[in-house]
Parts: C-alpha cells; structure tokens; sequence
C-alpha cells in the first residue's frame, strides 16, 4: 500500500519492467500463447465459409445473402495471418504490471493528446506496478478461480428450471463471491439468499415477470 | 422556434410524476454503476433493458436517459479517490483529481467534476434541440451509399484509428460482424449460420453479447487476476463538496473550453469521450505551463479536473443528438441505446422525429431534468456515493455475475441464452487476456445489419457497379476523411514500431511496452 504512495509522491517509479519469473523454461511457446487469438479466428473463417458454401439461398436478389459474409471471411483470414506473423516475429510474455490496459484507445495516442508525462502514460496504459505473480505459478491466468465462476454459471444454467431460482441464485452468488475471495462463509449464505429473494420479489410483484420457481414453488 | 414549442411540449410529457421517478430511479442506478469501478453505462443499460421491456418505452428511455448520463457523472469518483478511474472515459480527470484528493481537496475535486459535467451535458442537450431538425433534414438526403459510408466510416475508425492495434482492432470488428450475421436474412429469408437452432432464426439478441462481453467477461477477467493484484489506497472525501466563488471563476474557462472540445466528438464516429477528453485535459495542461500555474501537476488544479470532465458529457450529449437524428452509434454506449430503440421496435433516424415525435421531444426534455437531478445527486450526497467504493469487491462482481444471468433469462426465459451468455463471456476474456478491443466487437454487431442491407441496396440499384458506392460528395468526403485518419494513425504506428526496434537494438527492453 505505501508503495503506491511512495511513488506518486515524486520518484519516477520503474513500473515498467515486468516481472520475470527466476527460471521459466524458454520454449518456442513463451510469451506466444497469444496463438489462441489468430486459431479462434481462423476456426470461425473456416466454419463462415462452409456454412456460407453451403447455405440454402433463398430468393435470386443479386447481391445475395452470401455476398456480405464472403467479405467477412476474406477479412478474418486476412487479419489472423498477419496477426500469426506478427506473434512470431515478438511474442510477448505475460507481465502483470501491464494487464488492464484499454485496447479500445491507443494508449500513444490519448498521451500525445494530453502530452502527458512519461508517469502519466504509464497511468493511461493502466499499469499496476506492483502487481506481482505469486511464487509457484505455472499459468498467467489464475485459472482455478476463472473456472470455478465459469462451472458456477454452468451448474446454474442446467439447474436453473429445476431447482427455481433462489436457490440456484444463491448458490451463484456465493460460490463467486467465495471464488473471488470473501472469508465469510455463513455470512455470506444469509447475503446471497437475501440478494436472490429480494430479486425474486421484486420481479414477481413489480414487474410481473416470472422468475423459475423449481421445487421450492408449492411452498413460497 | 419551433424547437422550443416542442421542448416544452416535450417536458410537458415528462414532468409528470411517474416520469420524473423514472428519471430519479435512471439517475441513481447511473450514477451507483458509475461509481463502482469497471462498470460502465452501456453495460447498465443492456442489464436493464430486459427488466424494463414491459415498461412503456418512453418511461423507459427517460430512465435510460438518467443511466446514460448518470455513468459519467460518477466515473471521476473511483478515479479522484483511489486513483483507479472506473472508466477510460476519467482517466483523463484522474490526474489531476487524484492530486486534489491526496492533498485535502478531494471534496472540492468531486464538486468541480460533477459541475463539469452538468455543464457539459447541459450545453450539449441545447445545442442538439437545435440542431436536431437541421441533423433530420440532412439525414433525409442521404441514400444507401451514404449509409453504408457512414457505416464503414464508424467500423474503421473505432477498430483502426483510435484502437490500440490495427489488426486487433480488426479482429474484434469481424468476429463482431459474424455475430451480426447469425440468423435469418432479412431481404431474401435464407437462414445463416444458426446451426438450425430455432432460437437463433431471429438473431442473437444484443443483450446476450453486451452482458457477456461487458459484464460476465469482465467478472471472469477480475477472477484471473483478483489473488495477484495489489489493492488500491483510498482518500476519505471530507465535508460537503462545495465550491466557491473564486472557484467557480477559476474553473468556468476550463468547463467552456473542455466543453467545446467535447461537443464535435458527439458527432465524429471516434468511439466515444476518451479522445476529447485527453484533449481538454492536454489543453489545460499546456495552458497551465504557459500561465506560470504551479498548481497543475503539483498540488493539483480545479482546471485539470473541470475540462475533461465537462468534454465528457458534452461528448455523451451530441452523441445522442447523432444516435437520434442520424441513427449512427458514435461510441459503445451508444451503439447500446439504439438496440434499446430497436428492442422497442423504433430505428433511430430521419424518421423517428416523424413517426414518435412525442417520444423524442420527451426524451429530450427528460436529459434537462436528469442532469439537474444527477447535481443535486452528485453535489449533496458526494460523500455517500464514495462510500459505494467500500463494497468489497467479491460481493460487487458476485452481484453483478447473479444481474448477468437475470437480465439474460429475462429476455424470453430460455435457458439456451444462459449457454450463450457463458459462450460469449468465455470470448469476452480471452479477448481482455489478449487486449483485443471490445469495442468494435458492439459497434459491429449493432451496425453490421444495417451496413449489409444498405449496401446491398446501393449495389442493387446500381446493377452491381461499384462505383455508386463513391458517386455522391458526401461519400467521397466521408472515405476522405477515413482515408486520411487510416494513413495518420498507419504512419503512427509504424513511427512507434521503428522506434521500438531502435530501442530494442539498444537493449533498452523497458520501454518496448511504453
């Protein structure tokens, strides 16, 4: 915490190295993981232009329902291969002080505008300089937490009709606020519950929408 | 004056009570989503738009009214007292808020924001209740050609020239147009890409996509880096945010000029606040060094912080005049507002002032009363909306994982768009992982119908000759204007990679990610 503080207060901070770890085996694949990008893209091309091939045109309008989609797959095939060059010419390895950034902006750009500082720019690329990995990683990603909320709302979509909705809102709410961290177990049964049911009465009262009541609908 | 004959019949409309309670209750969500950092209006109005879809749609449009502006009046919050802004959109006041903060003032920066703000947003909505019918008229005129260039105009310059990569920035864009794509053909009836679920005949639903990519993927990134981030330091705000007299005279230049730079960026398809507001903020700052200020990047100046925030919401006011009366998304948020219009069976446009005049006058109106009450909100209660930030922040994203899921199931209690929703979400992670732009993703799937049918109308006409795509002025002004931005932000880029490689040669590897 006072670190953060320590460099606003003047000292140019180093947030810019990234952390590396002491001895990750160099491979052809460090720092090109990044290859899930242009693979997802070329799968979706692929199945665009099956689908596109063998579609079942209606009509005999000239340009037809194809046209539109044969652009878009020229354009994805075109994007991931020179997305898979510019991935092998600089693979980039992982660095959790660059994480949030804003891809939506130039990160240049918005500080040439605000012809900020070299301390700004490193604000604008929403660094985190203190971020660190912990010890005995093996995966950038904290992938343990990422999949216990994805199997959270998995288990909740399959039980949602059966179960009904408090429970199963509950179950959400707690299992990802326990994933994310919360220490409070029992505590936190009483707030998901109050959460889902205050959310069911609002809907079934208020707005008239019918929320799953599952097993549990005899009974409220 | 015909306008002002319709404003007032306009806030006839929506000075009714149930009106006003919407405008309340659009406000208070608005500003609490603008508060809480990572959550933005646009995923706000998306989670609402289920939920409301049996409200009448002028009520509704008046909540979303107060949502919309309402993001913007609390995003400086977060970034003034923890120095993490909620949104890029206060980056920008982040500097110089922050500042103010750490050395006692946070009160005042939260002040001197939220007047910003109200100030930005109230000139914005005039100027676009005058301007409107002149936007209408010139709207009228155009043809498909013209669409399609508008169309192309908005995809290129959000996911090429202001993203941080071009070829990311055209990634998203595509897979974006590929969601659009799903569903059945409006102009000759083909079914595409539905994998012959019947579900997916109409479409996927933009309230999927938004919460997927927005909300549920912005819970799935937080999860992969919550146990490795360090946590951030808050400032207390003391005492009510108050400004005075000098105050006001110090920053009313700031507000006007960061004003203007806001109110063109409304109209300009450039993603939305960030780039005007990095210009107000540059403005200042350079100003400031000419002045002698030694309060800029020291002690923190009110000018710093009133500018970006005023080109903000001048920026969210025009962009609403654009959405209304050309039917074109200038930024996410609004690309968000005109699928609301469309769930409701509306098309932004020309024609929307003809057809639902009422409603639009209303709406109008009901802007003026919102950001009123978003400053009586902003201005007296300062300190309780910062308390929002103690929200642990487990709890924050396991509400908005249960919101996620509830908005989504609302939309026709169907439990294959749960599956979707997670499908959507996983995408919306990987993209975060990788800093593919979101983005272009909304502006595409939002867009992507209308560029298909507009162009394939023009070319229809034409028999085929591409020509006519760039036969009238106003496209080729459009394409030119396109063309030039591509190649500034092209050589841009390559100046950066140059510079990289030099770097590189050096052995200077800090800087490569600078």
């Amino acid at each position: 915490m006072s670190t953060l503080n320590d460099q606003e207060a003047g000292t140019l901070p180093d947030g810019t190295s990234p952390v590396q770890p002491a001895a990750a085996p160099q491979s052809f694949w460090t720092g090109r993981s990044e290859f899930v990008v242009p693979g997802l893209i070329l799968a979706l091309a692929i199945f665009l232009t099956y689908q596109t091939a063998t579609m079942e045109v209606m009509g005999s309008s000239v340009p037809g329902p194809q046209f539109f989609p044969t652009i878009v797959c020229v354009l994805l095939y075109l994007v991931a291969i020179v997305h898979i060059v510019q991935i092998i010419r600089h693979p980039q390895p992982a660095d959790p002080t660059n994480d949030s950034s804003n891809p939506d902006f130039s990160a240049e750009m918005l500080g040439d505008l605000a012809s900020a500082t070299d301390r700004g720019r490193s604000k604008i690329e929403g660094r985190t300089p203190d971020a660190k990995l912990p010890q005995n990683w093996k995966t950038y990603s904290d992938w343990k937490t990422v999949g216990a909320i994805v199997a959270a709302v998995a288990g909740f979509a399959l039980l949602l009709k059966l179960v009904g909705w408090i429970l199963c809102a509950s179950a959400l709410f707690w299992v990802v606020s326990r994933a994310l961290g919360s220490k409070r177990a029992i505590f936190d049964i009483s707030i998901a519950l109050l959460f889902a049911s205050l959310i069911q009465l609002a809907f079934n009262a208020g707005l008239g929408l019918n929320l799953p009541g599952g097993f549990l609908e005899g009974l409220l | 004056m015909e306008q002002l004959n319709l404003l007032f019949e306009g806030f006839q409309h929506a000075l009714t009570p149930m009106n006003l309670l919407w405008v309340l209750l659009g406000a208070i969500l608005g500003t609490a989503v603008g508060v809480l950092p990572g959550l933005g209006s646009s995923m706000a109005v998306a989670l609402l738009l289920p939920i409301t879809f049996s409200l009448d749609p002028t009520a509704a449009f008046i909540m979303f009214a107060g949502v919309y502006y309402g993001g913007l009046f609390g995003d400086s919050t977060s970034g003034i007292l923890l120095n993490t802004p909620g949104n890029s959109s206060a980056i920008a006041s982040t500097f110089e808020g922050h500042r103010m903060a750490r050395n006692g003032l946070a009160a005042k920066a939260l002040a001197t924001a939220a007047m910003g703000a109200f100030i930005g947003g109230l000139l914005a909505t005039t100027v676009v209740v005058f301007f409107a019918p002149t936007l209408v008229k010139l709207a009228t005129a155009f043809g498909p050609a013209e669409y399609f260039a508008l169309a192309v105009f908005a995809f290129l310059a959000i996911s090429s020239v202001v993203s941080e990569s071009i070829v990311k920035g055209l990634m998203s864009l595509g897979v974006g147009l590929a969601l659009a794509m799903v569903g059945v053909d409006g102009p000759s009836g083909t079914v595409r890409y539905t994998l012959d679920i019947p579900q997916l005949f109409d479409g996927m639903s933009i309230v999927v996509i938004t919460v997927g990519l927005l909300a549920l993927g912005e819970v799935l990134h937080i999860a992969s880096r919550i146990h490795r981030d360090p946590a951030a330091e808050r400032v207390k705000p003391n005492g009510r945010p108050r400004l005075r007299k000098h105050d006001i005279k110090k920053a009313m230049p700031a507000w006007l000029r960061g004003t203007a730079f806001g109110l063109p960026f409304g109209i300009i398809p450039a993603g939305g606040s960030e780039v005007p507001t990095f210009l107000a903020y540059g403005t200042e700052k350079r100003l400031a060094k000419r002045r002698g200020d030694i309060e800029f990047g020291q002690i923190g100046s009110i000018r710093g912080v009133a500018a970006p925030e005023a080109a903000a919401n001048a920026t969210a006011g025009t962009a609403m005049g654009a959405l209304l009366a050309l039917g074109l998304p200038t930024s996410a948020t609004a690309a968000i507002m005109l699928a609301a219009f469309q769930q409701y069976g509306m098309q932004p446009g020309p024609l929307l002032f003809e057809r639902s005049g009422d409603m639009v006058w209303a709406l109008l109106a009901s802007l003026f009363i919102g950001l009123v009450i978003l400053l009586i909100l902003n201005m007296q209660f300062a300190v309780l909306w910062a308390k929002l930030l103690m929200v642990p922040r487990h709890y924050l994203y396991a509400g908005i994982t249960v919101f996620s899921v509830l908005g989504v199931y609302a939309i026709s209690s169907s439990t294959l768009d749960l599956w979707v929703l997670l499908g959507i979400a996983l995408i919306g992670f990987v993209m975060r992982r990788y800093d593919l732009p979101l983005a272009p993703v909304l502006i595409a799937v939002i867009l992507g119908p209308l560029a298909e049918t507009e162009l394939r109308r023009a070319l229809t006409v034409s028999e085929g000759d591409v020509t006519a795509l760039v036969s009238s002025p106003t496209t080729i002004i459009l394409y030119g204007i396109l063309l030039a931005a591509l190649l500034f932000s092209g050589a841009k880029h390559l100046h950066r990679r140059a510079r990289q490689r030099t770097d590189d040669s050096e052995g200077n590897k800090e800087l490569i990610d600078a």
